[in-house]
């Protein structure tokens, strides 16, 4: 029985959506704005989503709407952190709850009482796969982008001190925006995975914290894409274990918290003390 | 917009507003090319504001900016990615590229011709946090050298360097003025003003209050149209037999750059230990070990007994330190004055009262150091925040002087402020001498130490020099030991 | 915020407001309408009015607690899951009388959400650690013991559902007004409001706190342990929102289950920001979510919005409000 290439292949569609959160996490924080609100990008993309395939039947459609959908939630961050200063700590917690409330109230509405949507046009798992491919290239390309590209070094470069950015004649806040909007849309790509292509429906909770599991991993991956994307994968396996354990009476919520645990960890600094950007969260006054 | 005549920068009737705060008042100037032209003035006179306007990176309320050319800006607080290399600080805004990439090897050739070009060596892979501060400002002049400015705008650039990197300096700027570049310095140190520029502009609140030739002006004439006034007179000093109070013995703290290396000196009772040097040779290191605010090694002597323990420890047995950065290390911007003159004596009798915070004892410490140090504010309720530099520093020298220490460490403590305020710092600090109060000054300004100590310790490289006596000051030997000379 | 910068907020929130409930299909008159009936329109609506402002009002305190000593607490839920989970264990299995097993019960709920808030201040304190981080983490970590627990080990016999034993009646929260859940978990909560006031305004704790929070690196050079001072904070501030938990389990359901809290340790944190972090204007604030809260029900039953509309609502009044600089020491604690 092709047992590991099983294991391995649930461990890449648990890894997913994580994936493309922690990316959304380290494109954002490198730029300096703090993303608290992966889970709320991966709530609307997800919704989103499915709103769109079940208007439109195609489910291609629903990944645009998916990704536009992340991006405008991200966006509002980008907006009030680069324009009014706010605490983004604070502004994050509120888009995850907008996030959530706003959901449920479109499934409600749209769909009815029951709290989730009908069965829609999903990906497939042809589509499942390409956007594992994707998640794993766009780890890469990251990783090249923020190293070796004018692009990659600008953002930096906010992230660490936006005032040298201004000084050097370019737009810190224009940089952040942009990155932000780029975060959004890849957290909103997490969650089409996570309603169009793990699944073909949406279900009020259905991402479950992920999205804090996506912030374990970028601090773990010490603010890198690739090594983001390897703590995400790490956590894909250890979803795909309780799968596989879950009847050999191991309680499932001991292994749903371990990943949460592990984050705890890291905070102790056993994987080694990494800096994060030093301008990161920190809200920059152009004056 | 043309400039008229041959000016490569000319500012007409520029006016600044923060909030409610005029910052700049109506000022015209105008930059020839290959003139070196001096920006003096008090701080908070406008000469930062004016530089960032003129450079194009802040809009003025009224008024507009003529300029021939880049303006390049040279901080006074560097700009730099302290994370990132050289080469990527210099490069940034105007990355050379092959394809979508960046072209590193280009760039770092840019730093090596650019720095060859006028004298200005750095390593380009070398990552900025780990230079020093002289190196540093290198990388900041090259970053807007490599922009080819026709104007070239320097704010301080002498505050952070040894008199022999001072004049490698105005070396370097001479020869850009000599290629027609108009080169403009904010400084207030006034010697250089006369030795190395070729007119200067003062301003005083806002507003230009003398134009000239340096050649046509003096020291005297320049300081006087800065201030306004005349320049209070320091304190006189005392005959104070010394006794011993406080010694360091093998200090050795942090690494890196800017560690301390075996310092052992001593301050005594009633005398006023100047420590000299360039920034980041060792005197904030210097200054956490004895306020107890890091990990050393070696020991600390005060009155006898051993001086360690948490920065609470250390109040209780007497120490007192104004920090470097008042609004970050001293103050609670926010609070008012009376509720910022309780902090560091808030846990002890008069200020607390079993669990409570005795309010008229804390209203009475704030209503004394308002008085004695003349601080300038409708009420001892008035918000930090709302009272100029010169009047927050007073505060904290108020305070800290308030319970009379054993041992005073000031440590940068007429930064920023202006000359009157100064004056009663440097007033109060050898008052407190007087009084039988040890004070260890640590200052950039070489000038203020010599005012107020006596003894004059030299710091390099986080070792001690050598150390001088009152009355045997040798400027010129001090200069060169904080260079490096051996 | 200037004053008519929060005019102009509101005025957005109720506009979006708005639109949110004429998007299901509702008029907006008739949806607040129903929301401002179904909050006060008589003494029973009013009394649940009430229960809800208290239940906001405890993790309210306890986040605004945080946040004025510089420590984001956004784990004010998992402290209140697990100061409810401690205080249902105690009660359904101490015996006695009222006037001994309550307070006993109310000391172990702000015992077990002090112990979950001292994991995030000691990770901080320790470590240097993110609290933010950590709590996050630890939000979900709580409901997932909670979850466990309830459901295995602790699970008592012959009850149905994942939840703890029904408290005895003797141990409940006597009531204040009869027939209606109002208990005198709402005075606990003003007393501890004008307690926290007190502590903030006169006290030396208070002030090394304040001071802690709005100027670190002056207030450790003035003698304050900022270790100390983080790991004492969390603790109180979990242990606060742990009450808040105990009283939801004596005084409402009687018993833990895991459906306890409705978000609101979340919604408190909009609580706090509403209440600009001072303990007297955040009681106001918590009987203004107080209505929004028991409100939306009806809001829901009787014009048929769905009652996610007032979340969504509040999760914005969270973004307009976040312009307010909560603490001076960054969220990392590096």
């Amino acid at each position: 029985m092709g047992d590991a290439a099983g294991f391995l292949q649930l461990t890449l569609v648990k890894a997913a959506p994580l994936i493309f959160a922690a990316l959304a996490g380290v494109v954002c924080e490198r730029a300096g704005i703090l993303n608290i609100a992966l889970e709320g990008g991966l709530t609307v993309g997800a919704f989103a989503a499915v709103a769109m395939s079940y208007a439109t039947g195609s489910p291609l459609a629903g990944v645009a709407a998916g990704i536009l959908a992340g991006a405008m939630l991200a966006g509002l961050l980008g907006i009030a952190a680069t324009r009014f200063n706010v605490d983004q700590i604070v502004a994050g917690t509120g888009l995850n709850l907008l996030a959530a409330g706003g959901t449920a109230f479109g499934v409600a509405v749209i769909f009815g009482a029951p709290g989730a949507s009908p069965e829609v046009h999903a990906l497939g798992p042809r589509g499942e796969a390409i956007l594992i491919a994707v998640a794993l290239a766009l780890a890469a390309v990251l990783q090249l982008g923020l190293d070796r590209t004018p692009w990659g070094l600008r953002l930096r470069a906010c992230g660490e001190n936006p005032r040298a950015v201004l000084s050097a004649g370019l737009d810190p806040r224009r940089i952040r925006i942009v990155a932000t909007l780029m975060g959004g849309g890849l957290a909103g790509l997490g969650g089409v995975f996570l309603s169009l292509g793990e699944l073909d429906l949406y279900s009020d909770g259905m991402t479950a914290g992920r999205g804090f599991i996506a912030l374990a991993a970028v601090i773990f991956g010490r603010w890198t894409p690739l090594s983001a994307c390897g703590t995400a994968v790490a956590f894909g396996a250890l979803s795909a274990l309780q799968f596989v354990l879950q009847r050999s009476g191991v309680p499932s919520e001991l292994m749903q918290a371990l990943p949460y645990v592990a984050a705890l960890a890291a905070l102790t600094g056993i994987a080694g003390r990494a800096r994060a950007p030093a301008a990161d969260g920190v809200p920059f006054d152009a004056g | 917009m043309r400039a008229s005549s041959g000016a490569t920068l000319e500012a007409r009737g520029i006016v600044k507003r923060f909030g409610s705060v005029l910052a700049v008042d109506g000022v015209d100037l105008a930059l020839e090319p290959g003139e070196i032209h001096a920006l003096c003035g008090e701080n908070g006179a406008g000469k930062s504001t004016l530089a960032r306007i003129a450079a194009g990176i802040l809009a003025p309320t009224a008024g507009e900016v003529v300029a021939r050319g880049a303006v390049g800006l040279v901080h006074q607080h560097f700009e730099l990615v302290d994370r990132l290399r050289v080469w990527e600080n210099v490069v940034l805004g105007r990355e050379p590229r092959r394809g979508l990439r960046l072209d590193a090897s280009a760039a770092r050739e840019r730093v090596r011709s650019l720095g060859a070009a006028y004298g200005l060596d750095v390593d380009p892979d070398a990552v900025v946090e780990t230079l020093p501060v002289g190196v540093a400002q290198r990388v900041e002049i090259l970053r807007e050298l490599a922009r080819d400015p026709a104007t070239l705008v320097l704010d301080e650039p002498t505050a952070v360097l040894a008199p022999a990197e001072i004049d490698a300096l105005f070396a370097t700027l001479r020869a850009l003025a000599a290629r027609g570049t108009s080169i403009a310095v904010i400084t207030h140190k006034l010697a250089e003003v006369v030795a190395h520029a070729d007119r200067v502009t003062v301003m005083r609140s806002g507003r230009v209050v003398l134009r000239a030739a340096t050649g046509d002006t003096s020291i005297e004439a320049i300081a006087h149209a800065m201030v306004g006034a005349d320049i209070p007179a320091l304190a006189q000093r005392v005959e104070v037999a010394a006794r011993p109070a406080f010694a360091a013995r093998g200090l050795c703290a942090g690494d890196g750059a800017h560690a301390l290396r075996d310092v052992s000196f001593a301050v005594g009772r009633g005398e006023i230990v100047g420590i000299a040097g360039v920034e980041g040779n060792g005197q904030s290191a210097l200054t956490d070990a004895i306020a107890g605010m890091s990990t050393y090694e070696g020991e600390l002597v005060l009155d006898g007994q051993p001086l360690r323990g948490t920065p609470a420890a250390r109040i209780a047995a007497g120490v007192r330190v104004i920090p470097q950065d008042r609004r970050r290390e001293a103050l609670v911007l926010p609070w008012s004055i009376a509720e910022n003159a309780a902090l560091g004596d808030h846990a002890r009798a008069p200020l607390r009262r079993g669990w409570t915070i005795d309010r008229s004892a804390r209203d009475a410490l704030a209503t004394q150091i308002v008085d004695r140090f003349d601080v300038r504010a409708p009420s001892i309720r008035t918000p930090l925040a709302a009272l100029s530099g010169g009047n927050q520093q007073k505060v904290v020298v108020g305070r800290a002087l308030g319970h009379a220490p054993a041992l005073l460490v000031a440590y940068q403590p007429t930064r920023g402020i202006d000359v009157g305020a100064a004056a009663l710092v440097q007033s109060r600090l050898i008052e407190a001498r007087n009084g039988g109060a040890a004070v260890l000054l640590i200052s950039f300004e070489l000038d203020e130490v010599q005012a107020l100590a006596d003894r004059i310790l030299v710091l390099y490289r986080g070792a001690v020099a050598a150390e001088f006596v009152r009355g045997h000051f040798d400027r010129a030997r001090i200069g060169a030991l904080m260079a490096g000379a051996a | 915020m200037s004053r008519a910068q929060r005019w102009i907020l509101g005025g957005l929130l109720v506009a979006v407001a708005a639109g949110v409930i004429a998007l299901a299909g509702a008029s907006p008159l008739a949806g607040f309408a129903a929301l401002v009936r179904g909050a006060l329109g008589g003494e029973r609506q009013i009394s649940e009015t009430l229960v809800q402002t208290t239940a906001l009002l405890f993790p309210a305190l306890a986040v605004a607690f945080a946040f004025r000593a510089g420590l984001f607490n956004i784990g004010a839920e998992g402290q209140l899951i697990v100061g409810g989970l401690f205080a249902g264990v105690a009660g359904s299995a101490l015996p006695g009388p009222g006037f001994v097993t309550i307070p006993l019960i109310l000391a172990a709920g702000a015992a077990g959400g002090g112990a979950w808030g001292a994991i995030a201040g000691a990770l901080r304190a320790r470590f240097g650690g993110s609290e933010v981080i950590a709590t996050l983490m630890l939000n979900i970590v709580a409901a997932l013991l909670a979850n466990y627990l309830v459901a295995g080990p602790l699970h008592p016999a012959g009850v149905a559902g994942a939840e703890t034993a029904p408290l005895p009646v003797s141990s409940w929260l006597p009531v204040l007004l009869p027939g209606t859940r109002l208990t005198i978990a709402l005075v606990i909560a003003l007393a501890l409001a004008a307690g926290l006031a007190f502590v903030f305004a006169r006290t030396v704790f208070g002030y090394t706190l304040r001071a802690a929070g709005e100027a670190p690196q002056a207030a450790a050079r003035a003698g304050i342990d900022l270790r100390r001072t983080a790991l004492v904070a969390m603790s109180l501030s979990g242990a606060i929102a742990g009450l808040g938990g105990a009283t939801l389990v004596a005084g409402v359901l009687h018993r833990f289950n895991v459906a306890l809290s409705p978000g609101y340790g979340f919604i408190a944190i909009a609580v706090a920001l509403v209440g600009g972090l001072d303990p007297v204007r955040i009681v106001a604030a918590a009987f203004a979510f107080g209505i929004l809260q028991s409100g939306s029900l009806s809001m829901q039953a009787l014009a048929h919005v769905p009652k996610d509309a007032v979340a969504f609502v509040e999760g914005l009044a969270i973004v307009g409000l976040s312009a307010r600089r909560i603490a001076a020491s960054a969220a990392r604690a590096d």
